[in-house]
Order: structure tokens, then sequence, then C-alpha cells
């Protein structure tokens, strides 16, 4: 079955304080796949998600995005959520003062109004929440709290979990989720996105270790260098990685 | 008639040092067709003569006019906040109100004051006597919501017994030009002092707060705790003076200000002064200036929450963290729900 691209980028160029750090990345994510990005640090891989989710920081000077036929780099970052896009923060921020509760509630039905459709009230969200969360055995209590305020990194990445149960996402970004997390909570994580692959769900997701991909398994795995991908392949190529590092499978690091 | 030309009268200047920053000549030298006490609508208030010496000459400006004083006396526990709503209606008009308020030993209680207008060119000029006897609690809010061409000096000070308790919340939301001098000087032991405010200006308003803590009495606490939203071409001054002389052993001086510039025209002006005599003490201050946190803003839009309800969230929880002080649920409702459309 002919499968429909989702996001497309071509030639792209993003500066970040007028240094280029992306020089002309080419990707196509289609419906329902799993791409992971790889590379040595500095490479460009937080960039690339950043630069799809808007980030202030991420120029782009050269190239075309498209998202489900339309053109991203038109979209503001709400818009783009809106739409479908969830990034999942390497470091989430904390928002003291706003009540983690509310913000889910109040981003769900932005969402929802965004689709024309109506708002969920606080009974609905709760039986959802409880729901979403309960499948997983996700602590809800994170919820009374303020937004990541106080959060341990594990919290924080549960966090980032329970908005992806519950905005239910079509372009799921990944950016080192498992950094920091026990073996236990690897498999939270490995649980709760394998149960949002559904063939029209994507993944773009970062990562430097293997315990991860061996749970989620990839269609795809790039390996950035330098502000391009510069060799992809499948789940092998990540294993070739692990045993033998970048240098022997031809990848020179850029920066030294 | 003019503030400027009333015969003894010794006014602030803005190249003293207390009121640099302040420019009063609009004000001093305005020609106000009237003036009124305003009176409370509350049977069988005691009335004095008010003599007391003050640190500040602002408290001169209402004697100059109305020299007496209302007094109220809790002298037992009262349930709910007593609520007292000003609301000025006549133009072109000076408005006095002078007020000490009594809190009897052991006892608690809680007062609301609401400042609101309907009127153009008028000024109010209000003194505040708060005294505590020994172990006396009182919780006490201001809203000013007076708007632009209007004025208005508000002027408070503080007499407290050994451990009693003083928590002012002081709400500014008007953009008229307003002045607040707050003054304590705490002389006895165990007394604790918190003043929080929340300074949420817009178009041309111009709201300063001056505030003078002295301690001079062994374990003896203030907490001066202030949150400026300023937006438009709106400015805040901010001057906190704290004094621990010699004699105040164990005390425990804060201040802390911090200020949110929401436009490129929005200016603050804050000045935290500590002087500290003695080596056994806790002290700080702590100012900060700055923008809504730009990481703050992308993470809520990165979830589909539009730009400017990000904005208003991140806010709502900065100007938040004053009306969350607040001990009686009551009186945070009441500041939580506050629409001046209630009152004119």
């Amino acid at each position: 079955m002919k499968k429909n691209t989702i996001l497309k980028i071509e030639d792209l160029k993003v500066s970040i304080n007028d240094k280029e750090i992306l020089k002309g990345l080419d990707l196509e994510i289609k419906e329902g796949e799993i791409h992971v990005l790889m590379g040595t640090n500095g490479t460009g891989k937080s960039t690339l998600v950043k630069t799809l989710s808007a980030h202030y920081d991420c120029v782009v000077t050269q190239g075309k995005i498209t998202y489900k036929n339309k053109d991203l780099l038109e979209m503001d970052v709400s818009t783009r959520a809106n739409e479908g896009i969830f990034m999942s923060f390497q470091s989430p921020i904390e928002v003291a003062g706003v009540n983690n509760s509310y913000f889910l509630k109040t981003a769900m039905n932005a969402k929802r109004t965004y689709a024309g459709l109506a708002e969920i009230d606080a009974m609905e969200f709760l039986k959802l929440l409880k729901e979403e969360t309960g499948k997983f055995n996700i602590d809800r209590k994170l919820l009374q709290r303020d937004l990541n305020d106080g959060f341990s990194g594990g919290e924080k990445k549960r966090n980032e979990l329970i908005q992806l149960l519950m905005l239910q996402p079509d372009l799921i970004m990944l950016d080192e989720i498992d950094s920091g997390l026990d073996v236990d909570a690897i498999k939270t994580v490995a649980n709760v996105i394998n149960s949002m692959l559904d063939g029209k769900k994507s993944i773009l997701m970062i990562t430097h270790y293997d315990r991860l991909l061996e749970l989620i398994k990839p269609d795809f795995v790039h390996i950035l260098n330098d502000g391009k991908i510069v060799k992809t392949g499948d789940y092998s190529l990540a294993l070739e990685l692990d045993e033998k590092g970048y240098e022997a499978i031809g990848i020179k690091d850029a920066n030294k | 008639m003019q503030i400027n030309n009333i015969d003894g009268l010794i006014l602030p200047k803005k190249s003293e040092e207390e009121f640099l920053k302040i420019n009063f000549d609009s004000l001093f030298s305005y020609d106000f067709a009237n003036k009124e006490t305003y009176e409370f609508d509350i049977m069988g208030l005691e009335t004095v003569v008010d003599e007391e010496k003050y640190q500040s000459v602002l408290f001169d400006i209402s004697r100059s006019f109305d020299n007496k004083q209302k007094i109220i006396t809790i002298n037992k526990n009262i349930a709910e906040p007593i609520f007292l709503i000003h609301k000025l209606k006549e133009n072109e008009t000076i408005f006095t109100n002078s007020l000490k308020i009594k809190v009897a030993k052991d006892i608690k209680a809680s007062i609301v004051e609401v400042f609101v207008n309907s009127c153009q060119n008028s000024f109010y000029a209000v003194n505040r006597k708060i005294e505590l006897e020994e172990n006396a609690s009182l919780e006490y809010v201001k809203i000013q919501d007076i708007n632009a061409s209007n004025s208005m000096i508000f002027s408070l000070a503080v007499n407290q017994k050994n451990s009693s308790n003083l928590e002012i919340s002081n709400f500014e939301y008007g953009d008229a030009f307003v002045i607040n001098s707050f003054e304590n000087i705490l002389n006895n032991e165990f007394a604790n002092y918190e003043l929080n405010g929340l300074v949420k200006l817009f178009s041309e308003a111009t709201t300063s707060n001056l505030i003078k803590t002295i301690h001079n009495e062994k374990s003896s606490n203030s907490n001066i705790n202030y949150k400026h939203s300023l937006k438009d071409s709106s400015k805040a001054v901010f001057k906190a003076k704290s004094i621990v002389n010699e004699t105040a052993l164990f005390s425990k001086a804060f201040q802390s200000c911090n200020t949110i510039l929401l436009s490129d025209d929005a200016t603050i002006f804050a000045q935290p002064h500590l002087e500290i005599l003695i080596d056994e003490l806790e002290a700080s201050h702590g100012t900060t200036t700055g923008t809504l946190s730009k990481e703050q803003l992308l993470y809520l839009q990165s979830r589909g929450i539009s730009k400017d309800e990000a904005y208003e969230m991140l806010l709502s929880a900065f100007e938040n963290k004053i009306v969350d002080n607040i001990k009686d649920e009551i009186i945070k409702e009441f500041i939580k729900t506050y629409k001046k459309d209630k009152y004119v």
C-alpha cells in the first residue's frame, strides 16, 4: 500500500547565531515510519528538530520544508503543534506558577478548536487522563504540580510522555528522550511510543544509545555529519555504529 | 486651590533623595475646584486630631486639609474581612481620608480597602496608621484602581507591639499618578512585617512605592516582596530602605523586587537599600528586571497554545505569586474575581 509523505525536507540550510549548522539537508518521512538521527555532537541533529518546531534560535537561510503538503516554514510554533508536530525537548523548561493539568487541558483544547471540534471539559479531561496514563502505569500526581517545576529528569520525561498520549500528534520528534533514564523508564518510553504506532503516526528520534532502538525498531537510521545526512541505512547501521564507532564506518568528525 | 500654595506645608521635592525620579509638578500645581473629606459609611467611629510625627512629609498633605482621623478599633476576632470601598465621583476635587486601625491584644483581623473612581482630575490624599497590640495579627489588603487624569497619595505608618503580625498586600491596577509610602519602625521583639505588592501598569500610569523599615529591637522580621508588570509607557518607582540597627540582634530583613517589562517604553526605577549595623542577623535583597521567558513561551506554544494565550498564562503565573501570599481565602477569592465594573 502506498504511504503518503508526511514530511519532506529539501536542501535545508539553518544557522544559529550566524553560524551555519545545517548545510543542505534532505530528508523524507512517510506516514507510519520510524526514523532515527545519529551522529557525533554538534552535527546538527537537535538543530533539525528545533527548526521543525520553529525554535527562535534557528534561522532558515535556504531550503524548503513540506509538511502534510503545506509549507511548514509559513506556520508559527503553535500552528505547527496544532497540525500535529510534537517535539519532546531534551531538557524541558520549568514553568513555575502554571499548573500542569491546566496547561495540558488548555493545549488539548487549543488543538481541538483548531480542528473545529468542541472543547473538552474538566470531567472528560480527567477521565481521558486516567485512561491513557493507566495503561502505562504513569504517575498522575505530576499533573497536580506546576509545569515541570522541581521535576527530576525522569519526571520531566514522563511528563512529556503524558503530553504525547493526550495530544496524539502525527509527527513525534524525540530529542534524546532516553538520556538520564534507567532501564525501566526506557521500557515505559518504548511502550508508550510503540502504542502510538498505528501506521499513520511517524517518529523522528535522536539518540546515541542502542537500548531504546532495540525496543522501538527504526525503519531508517540516518547519520548526520557536518550539517548533512551522509549515510542512511536500516537498524543494522545503528548496530554497526554501536559496535565499530563512527570512524570505522567512514564518518570523520568534522569538529575535530 | 493649588497644593503648592498651602501655607506652611512642606512639600516633597524631586531633588530630595527620597523622592528622586518622582515628578510632583503637575499634581502640586493643578488648580482644584473643591476639597472634601471622604467619609466612611460607618456609624460610631471615634474621631481624633492626628498630631503624630511621621517619617514622611506626605502625611502632611492630607492633614493640611483635614487633620481629623477616624479610628476603627478591633477588639474581638472577626470571622470575615472588613471591606471598605472608596468611590470617588466628583471632578476637580481634593479628597482626604485619614484612618487609624487598632487591633487589640491577641486579636486576629483582616481588612480590605478598595479605591476606585468615576471622576476626572481629582486627587485623593489618604493617611493610614496601623497599631497592633501584643500578639495581634492583621491582614491588610489594598486595591488601587484609579484612572488616568487623577492622582493619589497613600501614606501608611505602622506601630507593632511584641509578637504582632502584619501582612500587607498592595495591588496597583489603575493608570493614574500614584505614590504609596509605607513606614514601619519595629520597636518591639518578635514583630513580623510582610509587605507584598503587585504593580500592574499600563498606558501612561506612574506608580511609586516608597518603603522604609527600621529594625530597632531583637528578633524582628521584615519581608518586602514586590512584583511589577509594566506595559505601554507606564513607569514604576520602587525604593525600599531597610535599616537594621545595633539593638536589633537576630532580626531578619528581606527585600525582593521582580519586574517584567512588556514594552520598550515601560520603565522601572528600582532602588533596594539595606543598612545593616550588626552581624547577627539574616538579610538579603534581590532585584530583577526582564521580559517573559522566551523559552517558556516557546514551550507553551510548542504544545499548540497560541502566542497571546501563552503570554497571558506566563504573566498570570508571575502576578499570582503575590495573590498566593494572601492567607484569607475570602480575600484571595475577592482579589482573583475583582473587577472595577462592580463598583463604578
